[in-house]
């Protein structure tokens, strides 16, 4: 029998505060991402490099409180798995990086950059997605036009 | 209170400098909306010079009038004596003045070193050698920017290489390159040290977040020349970068440059319609030196043609010191 083990505070934990990892942890999540959800001694039989079993497994909760990773109970061991794809955990690292060096605190504010986007953002996806199909619209326009 | 001469004349520079400046600013906030829209009549280029100038302008002028009629009147017509009294008023004009400098000269330093700070990061990061124009990070931060004054660098992240074409990447460093060329992070600098009229009132952002947008169209057009192909490129570009990542919380010169969604669907607009030809580069520190000679001109123009102006000047710093 599966038992779904859900933390609600875990999950607000990732997504209320930036959540930094460590080599191992990232490797850890390296691993997860690649072959998906895996118990701790899979996980160690993946690793690139030989560990403690016990190392893992303190990474592996350690990761779960973090909020990064669900588990679940099968039988007498956990069952871990990303909560996030790779691509969404590495937009959440860009975008607290950003906000961490363009509104943190005062100091940070004046940076002397020039972005090709500046304040690169959660511009409104329908935005985007919009201005995405006008650039498309126009490739085709000019593309009939050159044929012709 | 009594003061002595040279601590007298500190005062009064100071003194008549917030005065001088207080009365340009609040002509330059008059005219913004106005300027604005003389702005919006020229290319993008030009339209930022000419904001950029009209920002300065209060700035300049002041301290020109400071260094070219005051302290030559004081000189000239302030006997040397002893000490004297000076009021309560232009003690306080001269402690705004000395406080809207200061705080402006902070602000521009700690933009300095917080810059520095990141490139050096960026530097160790990229493994590129210090004096490497070109730094690709691995950081998972989607930026592509131009970064510092004295020697700008191209950061660019993993990230936003493996997300963009070739033809992409290359006009987006176009791009950054019209920004280098045309110094606008030195002008980003000056803007942050401009002086406001009071201590933590930014009373110009309007002008400031305009003369931003055009340098990023005048960056854009300069990056497209005319070319369809590249400003569709370009175009794509931008809304792939802003894919990537997230937006912070508005912040002054920087983020409040731009004007959030709008601006960027402003500027892909643009570059549907007919795309520009990049404009003739204008030289920073040809115009600079052109101004400052023009204004020089005019200062010693008007002590040739009218010396009793010293005179005049010092009967209005001694009933300002009074």
């Amino acid at each position: 029998m599966n038992h779904a083990v859900n933390n609600v505070s875990s999950d607000d934990q990732a997504s209320d505060r930036q959540v930094m990892l460590g080599p191992l942890e990232l490797e850890v999540m390296d691993v997860l991402w690649n072959s998906g959800a895996r118990n701790v001694r899979e996980v160690v039989k993946r690793m690139r490099r030989e560990l403690a079993y016990t190392t893992v497994m303190t990474t592996m909760d350690r990761l779960y409180k973090k909020g990064l990773l669900a588990r679940e109970l099968d039988e007498r061991a956990f069952i871990y798995s990303p909560k996030l794809t790779r691509q969404e955990w590495n937009r959440r690292r860009a975008g607290e990086m950003m906000a961490g060096f363009l509104s943190g605190p005062e100091e940070s504010r004046h940076l002397l950059l020039s972005c090709l986007v500046d304040a690169v953002g959660s511009h409104d996806s329908q935005l985007l997605d919009e201005l995405e199909t006008k650039i498309q619209r126009k490739r085709e326009e000019l593309a009939n036009s050159n044929q012709k | 209170m009594i003061f002595p001469y040279y601590v007298r004349l500190i005062i009064l520079c100071f003194a008549s400098f917030y005065v001088a400046h207080t009365a340009m600013w609040l002509a330059v906030r008059g005219f913004a909306s106005t300027g604005l829209r003389i702005a919006q009549t020229m290319r993008p280029r030009m339209a930022a010079q000419f904001l950029f100038a009209v920002r300065s302008a209060p700035m300049v002028v002041s301290l020109f009038l400071v260094a070219g009629f005051c302290v030559p009147s004081y000189v000239w017509w302030e006997p040397n004596i002893a000490g004297e009294r000076v009021g309560w008023i232009c003690l306080a004009a001269a402690l705004l003045g000395i406080s809207v400098w200061a705080i402006s000269l902070v602000r521009g330093g700690t933009s300095i070193v917080q810059t520095e700070r990141y490139l050096r990061r960026w530097i160790r990061e990229s493994k590129a050698g210090d004096s490497a124009d070109l730094l690709i990070v691995r950081d998972c931060a989607a930026i592509m920017a131009v970064a510092g004054v004295a020697h700008p660098r191209l950061v660019v992240s993993q990230q936003v290489m493996e997300a963009l074409s070739d033809e992409q990447r290359a006009v987006a460093i176009r791009h950054e390159a019209a920004h280098r060329s045309s110094r606008d992070n030195l002008k980003k600098l000056l803007l942050l040290l401009t002086p406001d009229v009071l201590p933590f009132c930014r009373g110009l952002a309007q002008t400031e977040r305009a003369w931003a947008r055009f340098t990023e169209w005048a960056a854009d057009d300069e990056a497209v020349d005319g070319s369809q192909e590249r400003a569709l490129s370009l175009a794509t570009a931008l809304v792939r970068v802003a894919k990537l990542g997230v937006r912070p919380a508005p912040a002054y010169v920087l983020s409040s440059l731009v004007n959030g969604d709008e601006d960027l669907r402003a500027r892909v607009d643009r570059l549907l319609r007919k795309p520009a030809y990049a404009e003739r580069p204008l030289q920073p520190l040809a115009a600079f030196a052109r101004n400052a000679a023009l204004i020089l001109g005019c200062v010693a123009g008007t002590l040739l043609l009218w010396p009793e102006s010293l005179n005049g000047v010092h009967q209005l710093l001694e009933r300002l010191v009074q």
